[in-house]
């Protein structure tokens, strides 16, 4: 896939080096993943005998992502390829925030990241649907807010009848003081 | 032959009552609906509806989801068709002489051809699962730790092999979901094991959680990044829905072709359903007396892949019924449904839930009934769908995937692994990564430890075990033989023109 594409212009410096950098770049992931999984497996108990332990097979797989990585990254700096394409940083933002919101939301929560504990009210699954689909909706560049607004409660009447009247699952639809 | 109608009836006689074609008509229903949904291909829309499937019977559950299956599979040829945007490999060849035939106005033709002969194929390959089924069971038994891990090596050297682009990132993308399917807890000692000591990873990451991530959100987050225009829908007009006597001629041949590829292919474990309608597109282009109408809307480039599309896709049960080996990532899901109600998937199940079993193969023919029933007069209801602008079809999507996992377990935690691997995923389209490899070979990783582990406690600690035994050591051969022929530099380079050729 990567051979005889066309090389980017070169650069100064050590980038001009990478001549791939979505297989450099991938292929060190790669061997950060490895190493942090074979970390991880450390302290499992291996090979005992004719039988594994819960360390082997861990370990065993690590080692030949490892391997397998370091091949990519290898690629990256002697075959050619397309540059990496530049995140987007919207799309993801608004689409993650509006998943955590609903994660915190429907049934409430208690975190503490810098330590100060901050605490989300369960609203239940109403609430929660609606807001989470509102942030979403900024994701894109062509929201229009009245619009936004129908097709929310649109959706979360629809959810409501999927889940809770037809499948009957035991979700909390308003918030529970 | 007795034996055969006999089974058949009896998985009549389960999928036949008015409770379960019920099921299966919801199914196939729903899985239109979502699958029709642009950008949103099969695996994501089995993976979002799995839910809605926790609160029924085992049987009724599965047939259900089999209707989902076909229904999400049918509703990508119909976005192929009228809009050009696959929803994922399958799909990507029908667009190529589909949409050419909607902007000729011929759409209603294209969609016809595609639920006849996908019908056809159905048929078919029913017939064939249910004949198959006895005797591939009756092999499994035969089937030890070591050829069962032989063989899942085989499954997962398959997808590699089928998968886009590089080989090797794909067996990386093998390694690390075998890496990701062991975080959890033991299964043999039940010791924690690189959970970093989180409990919401003590029990495993939940294989949902990680396919709505990878298919689901990853989706999005790349389809938001892509210009309105590049998503718009045609506007054409429909006219005509039933092809002319001409067009069912040409259709004839192609479809039969593309059944008998598709069933093949289908079986191969390792997701040769994707591949499937590559192969069927490919031949018939190849036999045909006129090739350059094929990508200018030839009607035998519609049929054939939809045809193999659909064979395949219900001949890939075949592995998972009677081995209990997923071959793709949808049946991956089934897997899934399986373990929630409490069925092992593998050789067992026909012998000691029969009407389990033959219930499913009786629901495929159904399903595919179904799909022609509900398609044809439904096509214009689907087509204002595709209406639906991107901008509000996605926070749709994504209020749906959050309350289909949280319906799971009802884990907060879950959503946020979720959307941890939607982020990954995103990563891994911008590398140039694949992520299918990696959910087939999630759901294998504790099924080959397990079999590794016991192959080699049997064996005594001797690692040739897997070469020695005559089944195990063949299929490691064809492993090995796969693999070395995809690294081959020629074979490569075809390879990548059929998927770049698919592509344009």
């Amino acid at each position: 896939m990567d051979s005889g594409a066309n090389p980017g212009p070169a650069n100064a410096g050590l980038r001009s080096r990478i001549r791939g950098p979505r297989n450099f770049y991938g292929g060190l992931a790669l061997v950060i993943t490895a190493g942090v999984a074979i970390w991880a497996s450390a302290d499992l108990p291996g090979q005992e005998g004719f039988s594994f332990g819960p360390g082997t097979a861990p370990r065993m797989f690590a080692g030949l992502l490892m391997a397998v990585g370091v091949v990519i990254t290898a690629t990256g700096l002697i075959v050619a390829g397309p540059p990496v394409e530049s995140f987007a940083i919207r799309g993801p933002f608004y689409v993650l925030l509006a998943i955590v919101a609903f994660a915190l939301l429907i049934r409430g929560a208690s975190i503490d990241p810098f330590g100060v504990p901050i605490r989300f009210p369960g609203l239940g699954m109403v609430p929660a649907t609606f807001l989470s689909f509102m942030i979403s909706i900024f994701g894109s560049k062509e929201f229009r807010i009245l619009e936004s607004l129908l097709a929310a409660a649109a959706m979360t009447a629809f959810c409501v009848v999927v889940f809770s009247y037809l499948l009957q699952l035991p979700f909390p639809l308003w918030p529970q003081f | 032959m007795s034996d055969l109608l006999s089974n058949l009836a009896l998985g009549f006689s389960v999928a036949g009552t008015p409770t379960n074609i019920g099921f299966c008509l919801l199914g196939a229903l729903v899985g239109t609906l979502v699958g029709v949904l642009p950008g949103i291909g099969t695996v994501a829309t089995v993976a979002m509806l799995l839910p809605i499937t926790f609160g029924l019977p085992p049987v009724g559950a599965l047939i259900m989801l089999a209707g989902i299956y076909y229904g999400a599979q049918y509703g990508g040829s119909t976005t192929s068709i009228l809009v050009n945007i696959p929803g994922e490999a399958t799909s990507v060849v029908t667009c190529l002489d589909g949409h050419q035939m909607a902007r000729q106005g011929r759409a209603g033709a294209a969609l016809s051809i595609a639920a006849l002969g996908s019908f056809f194929a159905g048929c078919v390959a029913t017939v064939l699962v249910a004949a198959l089924g006895p005797p591939l069971t009756a092999l499994a038994l035969h089937f030890g730790p070591a050829e069962y891990f032989a063989l899942m090596l085989l499954g997962l050297i398959f997808a590699v092999v089928l998968a886009h682009g590089s080989v090797v990132k794909s067996i990386a993308m093998v390694l690390t979901g075998l890496l990701l399917s062991m975080i959890g807890s033991d299964l043999e000692t039940g010791a924690g094991r690189m959970n970093f000591g989180l409990p919401e990873l003590s029990d495993g990451i939940g294989f949902t959680n990680i396919a709505m991530g990878l298919f689901g959100f990853a989706e999005i987050i790349r389809n938001l990044e892509m210009s309105a225009e590049s998503r718009e829908v045609l506007h054409a007009k429909i006219s005509g829905l039933m092809p002319t006597r001409q067009d069912i001629k040409d259709a004839t041949g192609p479809v039969i072709r593309g059944t008998v590829v598709g069933s093949l292919l289908g079986i191969l474990p390792g997701g040769g359903a994707v591949v499937s309608s590559f192969a069927a597109y490919t031949l018939e282009k190849r036999i045909s007396k006129r090739p350059e109408r094929f990508g200018r809307g030839a009607i035998e480039g519609v049929a054939a892949p939809e045809a193999a599309n659909n064979a395949a896709a219900q001949t890939s049960f075949i592995p998972l019924l009677t081995l209990g080996i997923p071959p793709n990532a949808v049946m991956a899901l089934m897997v899934g449904a399986m373990t929630i109600h409490g069925i092992v998937p593998g050789p067992e199940v026909m012998t000691k839930q029969p009407e389990l079993f033959w219930g499913m193969i009786a629901s495929m023919w159904l399903g595919n009934l179904m799909l022609v029933i509900i398609n044809l007069p439904l096509v214009g209801v689907w087509v204002s769908l595709l209406r639906v602008p991107y901008r509000l079809l996605f926070p749709s999507i994504i209020v749906f995937c959050c309350i289909g996992i949280y319906s799971i377990n009802s884990a907060p935690s879950d959503m946020l692994i979720a959307a941890l691997f939607g982020l990954f995923g995103y990563w891994l389209i911008k590398h140039d990564f694949e992520p299918a490899p990696l959910v087939l070979a999630f759901v294998l990783g504790p099924l080959m430890e397990e079999n590794l582990r016991g192959a080699m406690l049997i064996a005594r600690g001797d690692a040739t075990v897997f070469v020695t035994r005559p089944i195990s050591g063949g299929l490691i051969l064809l492993a090995v033989i796969l693999l070395t022929i995809a690294a081959l530099p020629m074979i490569r380079k075809r390879r990548e023109e059929v998927f770049v050729e698919s592509e344009n």
